[in-house]
């Protein structure tokens, strides 16, 4: 029994320990990228996603849950995202830190202004988020709000640093405010231009960018393209003269493709996440890549 | 009541065998308490000398209140569009149901369509301590064809045990092999494999009332989960059964799993489980189970392949001078053929436990198409032989659908 006892209270002497840096572990590779430049040299980030991959249906393999057990922050988009999987490998990560409520939670969402919020929901009209939009990283002044949830959480579990947190983030703050107004510089030219999206998942990007969406290869969110909306689309390219379709890297361009043939519209597959392509390497470069790919295609 | 019975009695009335959870188990299960709760009081000297240093902080607040005072403000975010939605103390609640049609080739009742089960589920974090999942089952009987309710599982499951530790309490389907702890709607096929059916049943399969431990052991490289499970075994099955006596089911299982690239994952189980069966005598049974997917992360919604097989020995002692070695096994593939496609067949191989010479083979296929992640429809057929019975066929049409939430299945 002594020997049992002494195992278990090592076990737990060693848990208890402060490691050298913070660990942390974020759901998607945008939030890795924003977390890594307010976080600096006194954290390490793990992403769950990658930055090519649907961040709506990941795989809750077991391997995540190692990284889970021994983080100190995990921070989540939030907002149903990642309803189908985060809260199981959560729940099986056995570590109470990092539980919904506890310090180590974060949730970037927190003082996003929403978008789409439904007043009803019903599955007939597709995957419908429940509380509103959640794809806000896509608009760069949300990349701020995100970046001063994850700044607070790292002041919970590391007071002792918090100066050191704060000058990060205003130093982000103010990539931010260059970075936007550079894009928005560059796509001042195309305000009002009217494009079809894959998915609905470009209402933050639109907004800041002056695009308009006039509709979306899906004929509900979720529901694959079907004939009869690839001829709706074909009729509205056709009648607004639009030029280009976007789309994701996780979504198939076969269908796209067809209305490009009929059409010549052009088919887009930008970046929705910081590791989309091997030029995107952080939370800046999405933005940067898409708008460079936009204006090419809009020129 | 039947879970409270298996913690709660008297001492004098132990055999021999459980004087260990006694005097091991117990022992440990109490010191992890202790130590729960000595953070908690540790916590609690933390807020009472903060409550002494109130009027430092009073101090420090004021100052970086006027500090922040002379900072420029943040930059102003978009007003939120609107409230958010949908926040409620409710448990996250769920429907799963299943309609089925079959066909039998043999007997004289071919053709039957029934609704085979409706499960409720309730769901949610109880308090940052523990959280409680429940799963209400209205189903017919395969015997009477009668409807009736019952608690498919229920359990509470903690959340912030040391050691990475984890609890589960109450009635839930044990971690034998893959296919028994999944719930049946969540299976690539109708039926379930004849060796699961010879051994478990094809209702519930093993599930039943206890306690289950898992420990995740600090491997670097893959994840290793090592659980054991004590049950009452009153949820009767055709390998175990509860008799009058105070002989438990107990249950251990190693899982071991490899992220082999980030496409594709290879799991591989070891199981073991020891019991009271209905002749008060005791079976034993091992398991392996090998599990290998292959799911393209980018496109993991189109294109992906499972390879799973499983093999089960038992050993039924049924008198002095009778028991009885059996073996079972099954192995399938299911190919993702189409974003909504799936295919799978599956290979039988089952011997009666009471009866190692009366052997079944049978072969299927399964069609399955997803509508969305919420409506599936499986059409299967079967073919199978016995060595002691003529050959038969089954086909099976499955509707299911889900409303309401209902949280992930394990990977």
């Amino acid at each position: 029994m002594k020997n049992i006892i002494s195992i278990f209270t090592s076990l737990l002497i060693i848990s208890n320990l402060q490691a050298g840096t913070i660990k942390i572990v974020t759901t998607t590779m945008d939030l890795r990228s924003i977390a890594e430049m307010v976080g600096g040299n006194k954290v390490s980030v793990q992403s769950i996603a990658t930055g090519y991959q649907n961040p709506h249906f990941v795989d809750p393999k077991p391997s995540y849950i190692i990284s889970l057990s021994n983080a100190d922050l995990f921070v989540t988009v939030g907002l149903d995202l990642e309803t189908g999987w985060s809260p199981q490998l959560l729940s099986s990560s056995r570590n109470a830190k990092i539980q919904k409520g506890s310090p180590g939670y974060v949730d970037a969402s927190e003082g996003v202004g929403l978008l789409q919020v439904p007043s009803s929901l019903n599955r007939g009209e597709g995957d419908i988020h429940i509380y509103g939009n959640p794809h806000y990283w896509l608009d760069p002044l949300n990349g701020k709000v995100i970046a001063r949830n994850i700044a607070e959480g790292l002041e919970r579990v590391d007071p002792a640093n918090k100066a050191y947190y704060e000058a990060n983030l205003s130093a982000f703050f103010g990539k931010v405010d260059a970075k936007l107004k550079e894009l928005e510089a560059k796509m001042a030219p195309y305000k009002g231009t009217k494009i079809i999206a894959y998915h609905n998942e470009w209402v933050y990007f639109e907004r800041r960018f002056g695009l308009v969406i006039v509709d979306f290869m899906e004929p509900k969110p979720g529901i694959p393209p079907s004939p009869s909306q690839l001829v709706k689309v074909i009729r509205e390219v056709k009648a607004d003269k639009i030029k280009v379709i976007i789309s994701s890297p996780y979504f198939t361009t076969s269908s796209s493709e067809v209305v490009s043939k009929e059409t010549g519209v052009k088919v887009l597959s930008l970046a929705t996440s910081a590791g989309a392509f091997p030029t995107v390497k952080n939370y800046f470069d999405v933005f940067d890549y898409d708008i460079e790919q936009l204006v090419n295609a809009l020129k | 009541m039947a879970f409270a019975g298996t913690l709660f009695f008297k001492k004098e009335t132990i055999p021999v065998n459980l004087i260990f959870i006694y005097k091991k188990i117990i022992p440990v299960i109490l010191l992890f308490t202790a130590v729960l709760f000595s953070n908690e009081i540790i916590a609690q000297k933390k807020i009472d000398s903060t409550a002494i240093a109130d009027s430092i902080l009073q101090k420090k607040i004021e100052q970086q209140l006027l500090q922040s005072a002379n900072q420029p403000m943040q930059p102003a975010q978009p007003a939120p569009q609107t409230t958010r939605s949908g926040i409620s103390a409710n448990p996250d609640i769920g429907v799963v149901a299943d309609f089925r049609s079959s066909y039998l080739s043999s007997g004289k009742r071919n053709f039957d369509a029934y609704l085979d089960e409706t499960e409720m589920s309730f769901q949610s974090v109880v308090d940052p301590y523990i959280r409680a999942d429940f799963f209400v089952s209205f189903g017919r009987d395969p015997i009477t064809h009668q409807y009736g309710a019952s608690v498919e599982e229920g359990y509470l499951t903690t959340l912030a045990l040391p050691a990475k530790l984890q609890l589960k309490v109450g009635k839930f389907r044990e971690a034998f092999g893959k296919i028994n702890p999944t719930h049946p709607h969540a299976l690539p096929f109708i039926d379930l494999p004849n060796a699961i059916v010879n051994y478990f049943g094809e209702d519930e399969g093993l599930n039943d009332e206890g306690f289950s431990v898992s420990w995740l052991t600090p491997t670097k490289g893959f994840y290793q989960e090592l659980v054991f499970q004590a049950t009452s075994g009153a949820q009767a099955s055709p390998t175990f059964f509860r008799g009058d006596n105070n002989r438990f089911v107990y249950l251990g299982h190693l899982k071991n799993f490899f992220t082999l690239s980030d496409n594709a994952t290879l799991e591989f189980g070891l199981s073991g489980v020891t019991g009271p069966n209905d002749s008060s005598n005791v079976t034993n049974m091992a398991g392996v189970d090998l599990t290998y997917k292959w799911k393209p992360v980018q496109l993991n919604t189109y294109k992906s392949l499972t390879w799973q097989t499983e093999l089960l020995y038992s050993n039924a002692k049924y008198s002095a001078s009778k028991s009885s070695n059996s073996f079972g096994m099954y192995s399938f593939v299911e190919s993702q053929v189409g974003k909504r496609t799936f295919l799978t067949g599956r290979y039988d191989y089952a011997q009666k436990p009471y009866d190692r010479s009366i052997v079944e083979q049978a072969f299927s296929l399964s069609l399955g198409w997803l509508a969305t992640e919420f409506q599936k429809i499986e059409f299967e057929g079967k073919y199978t032989t016995v060595n002691v019975l003529p050959d038969f066929n089954q086909f099976w049409l499955r509707w299911i659908f889900v409303i309401g939430a209902h949280g992930a299945h394990q990977y």
